[in-house]
């Protein structure tokens, strides 16, 4: 059977976004991933307490899950297209490469920059993009399809700093810490809180009296029920909105990224705002946002350096969660995966070139 | 289940992993112990677990991978949804009466009939697709009413921009490279000087329609534009939520494409299917597993299982364990081959040995890869690296000072009597039975270990292996080999 296969057609590129909490998994030219699945390697959170060995075992298994329990198709002379950050650990890079190099023995793998592929699905070339994800919020400027990598922002402002607020906050209104395990944390975030509006964040601050949005009756495994208060549900992504003397919330670094590129770019960068990332999809914080950039434009900080007067959002074809894949799966239809890393060329330079790599000998023209 | 479970016996795989027996495969050309990890797996067969029904590779790829007429739940995602049938009374129609059934009846306008009609429904959760809108449909294999996707058209015209923006940059290159090769002529060619060149004179002949190929432009495109978004609904504050109408993030998984948030819009998913797996040797090519095609069988076409190639050691019964006191610990050996086998117990190889003999597995691999390059057009597989096994002996082990033989598997056996052989067994022996034998051997735990700590021994296992005559011309007949397996028992714990 797999005779025919290749006579008939050439077969679709997979395309993965390994994410720390969720992967994307799916194949190319098409609109959505095929599934979205929790990802399995428990070190890609702690690389740096991880042996080698013990990340290179876990991503042996997690990739057999991908291709022989999900996407179904042997990935041996595939193509492969890995969506990432530029930001990813080599040791991480490298990983993948080794294990679909070597152990899956695919065709080519190439490696695409998320914050850059992610604007194609706008069918723009010059954007600011943040990326909401599970460890970290990262935002790069994306000017006429380079990225402006020396204005990049990073801050460990996602999901589980929200998962850490929603926990603490729990325990002290006397929940029983074992019952409060990430998955059910997870839960009550996604379908209970929102992020407030600006006016009534800042209320709460000045500790005035409001009236919070109703509490949740939660029941957990059908034997117990955990009240949810309001202001929880309100308060809980202000952890992505802290306000102290650092200035490093989210739109501080949003607007940081933006004083860095020049001065010509600014204006078309902050009217060109693209959230992505699963946390970018709760209820309100596109509004939130855009009213702390509004608020931050014209602070004392920022007034007389930035020169721009408004913000702008954009909204991809996709759930926020998989803009990204979904940008890589765009990419990889076109002619341009032929400039992803071959098998031969890969057992030649067992390395993985990436924007860090001066070695000459090394660099790939890029597409 | 406790012996296909259980971890206290484990042998040493080829690639230098530690599995139990029963988790190990056998390759029949190497001669060597192979496991899930270091073998290459591929996909041999698509099939729908729920409705097992065959489906051919280039079938499934068109209706990606999921099943045409099985729905999984997407309330409990843990069912399948199974079709129910209602009567519902319509109105007597024309249809109804060339059906075959009504023809009796008289064509009477307020005449009803009954009518069977389908729906969805999770025998788990009571989920059914009237819950969703669904309506009946009024045949089991009718196509259900699909999802439709609401990005598709953006996201169609958006992939076929890009596609075509990457042809015209490679037309544009193609054509300076074109431009630039021409000039790399040696010889002065007098027709350029003039200004007769070859297009030229094409044009003043007429020729010119080849010339000018259409190139390909980039399809246009509405580039996305930013909106001013929308304020937060300000019921929010003040409305109660009803969690039972708000969607988990797993449910919204099984459906990546529109997620829905709200339980009105969990629509019946089509079933993934599943596949069966070939297990392939890298180091022969040979097959170790591979199963029938039908998805209803569950048997094998080839089946390498290490526990029907490799004699299987067993804890019988092991004394209490403390530090520097020698116990005794009893083994049950069985060889489940039909010739007997010699076996002998030896010390582990050092650490030294051990990276020699990964050492020699490795050039040993690399000759036989240059010497079947050259005959065969596919290129081979790759081998894992080799580890050195991580688990550390941490008891003394005294060897029996003899080789034994095992009687070979006999299934008639079972039913004799027990013959007790006249042979003089050595003292180790406590028994043999048919194709096992029962051994007693001393262990003294090291000095250092603490109560509740793990005693770890370990030992090679040499036996002769008679290999199964193949069909093969050249391995017509019996061989015997000499093999040799690594065992790592965990023989209990430490008590006071």
């Amino acid at each position: 059977m797999p005779l025919f296969e290749t006579v008939f057609q050439e077969k679709p590129t997979i395309v993965l976004e390994i994410g720390s909490a969720y992967s994307k998994i799916g194949f190319s030219a098409e609109a959505y991933p095929r599934f979205i699945i929790s990802t399995e390697i428990e070190s890609i959170k702690d690389v740096l307490k991880s042996k080698e060995k013990n990340i290179y075992d876990q991503t042996v298994d997690f990739f057999n899950k991908i291709f022989f329990n999900y996407l179904l198709v042997s990935p041996k002379d595939r193509k492969i297209s890995i969506v990432e950050s530029v930001l990813t650990p080599t040791i991480i890079r490298e990983c993948f490469a080794k294990v679909l190099f070597q152990h899956y023995e695919v065709a080519s793998v190439i490696f695409l920059p998320l914050h850059l592929v992610s604007i194609s699905t706008l069918a723009l070339d010059t954007a600011l993009v943040v990326d909401l994800g599970y460890k970290e919020a990262v935002v790069i400027p994306v000017y006429s399809g380079v990225q402006v990598i020396n204005a990049w922002q990073a801050q460990p402002l996602a999901a589980e700093a929200v998962h850490d607020e929603i926990k603490s906050n729990l325990i002290l209104n006397g929940v029983k810490e074992e019952i409060l395990s990430e998955r059910i944390i997870e839960d009550i975030k996604v379908r209970t809180c929102f992020v407030t509006k600006m006016s009534r964040a800042l209320s709460y601050r000045n500790n005035e009296q409001l009236q919070a949005a109703p509490d949740v009756e939660y029941p957990i495994e059908g034997s117990d029920v955990i009240k949810i208060p309001g202001l929880l549900r309100e308060m809980a992504f202000e952890a992505l909105f802290p306000e102290d003397n650092d200035f490093m919330g989210l739109p501080y670094i949003i607007i940081d990224a933006i004083l860095k590129c020049p001065v010509d770019a600014r204006k078309e960068l902050a009217e060109n705002i693209l959230l992505i990332g699963g946390t970018s999809s709760v209820l309100g914080i596109k509004v939130r946002l855009r009213d702390e950039l509004r608020k931050l434009l014209k602070s004392d900080i920022y007034k007389d350096r930035l020169y721009i007067d408004d913000v702008k959002f954009h909204s991809a074809p996709a759930k926020p969660n998989f803009t990204a894949w979904l940008g890589g799966s765009i990419y990889s239809h076109t002619d341009l995966i032929s400039n992803s890393i071959t098998r031969e060329s890969y057992f030649k330079h067992p390395r993985i070139p990436d924007w860090t790599t001066y070695d000459s000998s090394i660099t790939r023209s890029q597409g | 289940m406790e012996y296909l479970l259980s971890k206290n016996v484990e042998y040493v795989c080829e690639c230098g992993l530690l599995k139990p027996l029963t988790n190990l495969y056998f390759c029949r050309h190497c001669l060597n112990l192979r496991c899930f990890f270091c073998c290459h797996h591929e996909v041999d067969s698509h099939f729908c677990r729920n409705c097992l029904e065959n489906i051919p590779s280039g079938e499934a790829k068109l209706r990606k991978n999921k099943c045409n007429t099985c729905f999984d739940c997407p309330s409990c995602t843990l069912s399948a949804l199974s079709a129910r049938a209602t009567t519902i009374q319509v109105p007597m129609t024309k249809e109804v009466k060339e059906g075959g059934e009504g023809s009796e009846i008289e064509a009477s306008s307020g005449k009803m009939v009954s009518k069977k009609m389908y729906y969805l429904a999770c025998l788990a959760c009571r989920f059914s697709s009237r819950d969703v809108g669904i309506s009946d449909q009024p045949s089991q294999n009718f196509f259900w009413p699909e999802q439709e996707y609401m990005h598709a058209i953006r996201f169609n015209t958006i992939l076929n921009h890009y596609y075509s923006v990457v042809l015209h940059d490679k037309q544009l290159k193609q054509e300076e490279r074109r431009r630039r090769s021409t000039k790399q002529s040696k010889f002065p060619n007098m027709t350029d000087r003039t200004g007769l060149n070859v297009s030229a004179i094409r044009r003043q002949m007429g020729f010119d329609k080849s010339a000018a190929k259409p190139k390909s432009k980039p399809t246009a495109i509405a580039p996305s534009i930013a909106e001013d978004v929308d304020d937060l609904p300000e019921e929010i504050f003040t409305q109660p939520i009803n969690l039972k109408n708000i969607t988990t993030i797993q449910q919204r998984f099984t459906q990546p494409a529109n997620q829905p948030e709200s339980v009105k819009h969990l629509y019946p998913q089509h079933k993934n299917l599943s596949i069966k797996r070939s297990i392939r040797c890298r180091h022969c090519e040979h097959n170790v597993i591979k199963p029938e095609y039908n998805p209803t069988s569950i048997k094998y076409r080839i089946q390498q299982f290490a526990s029907s190639h490799v004699p299987e050691v067993r804890i019988i019964k092991c004394d209490q364990l403390v530090p520097n006191k020698s116990a005794l610990i009893t083994l049950k050996i069985t060889n489940p081959t039909m010739n007997d086998m010699i076996i002998t117990i030896m010390d582990l190889p050092t650490e030294e040995e051990e990276k020699m003999m990964i050492e020699e597995m490795r050039k040993n691999f690399e000759k036989n890869l240059s010497v079947s390059n050259k005959s065969s057009l596919m290129r081979p597989s790759l081998i894992e690296d080799s580890r050195i096994v991580s688990c550390k002996i941490t008891a003394k082990l005294e060897l029996p000072d003899s080789s034994f033989v095992i009687n070979q598997r006999d299934d008639s056996a079972e039913f004799d009597d027990d013959v007790q052989s006249d042979k003089k067994d050595p003292k180790f022996i406590l028994w043999r039975k048919a194709n096992k034998i029962a051994i007693q051997l001393s262990i003294t735990p090291n000095g250092e270990l603490k109560v509740n700590d793990d005693v770890k021994i370990g030992f090679s296992m040499n036996f002769t292996y008679s290999s199964v005559p193949s069909s093969t011309p050249e391995k017509k007949e019996t061989q015997r080999y000499a093999l040799c397996a690594r065992i790592y028992i965990n023989a209990g714990k430490i008590v006071q």
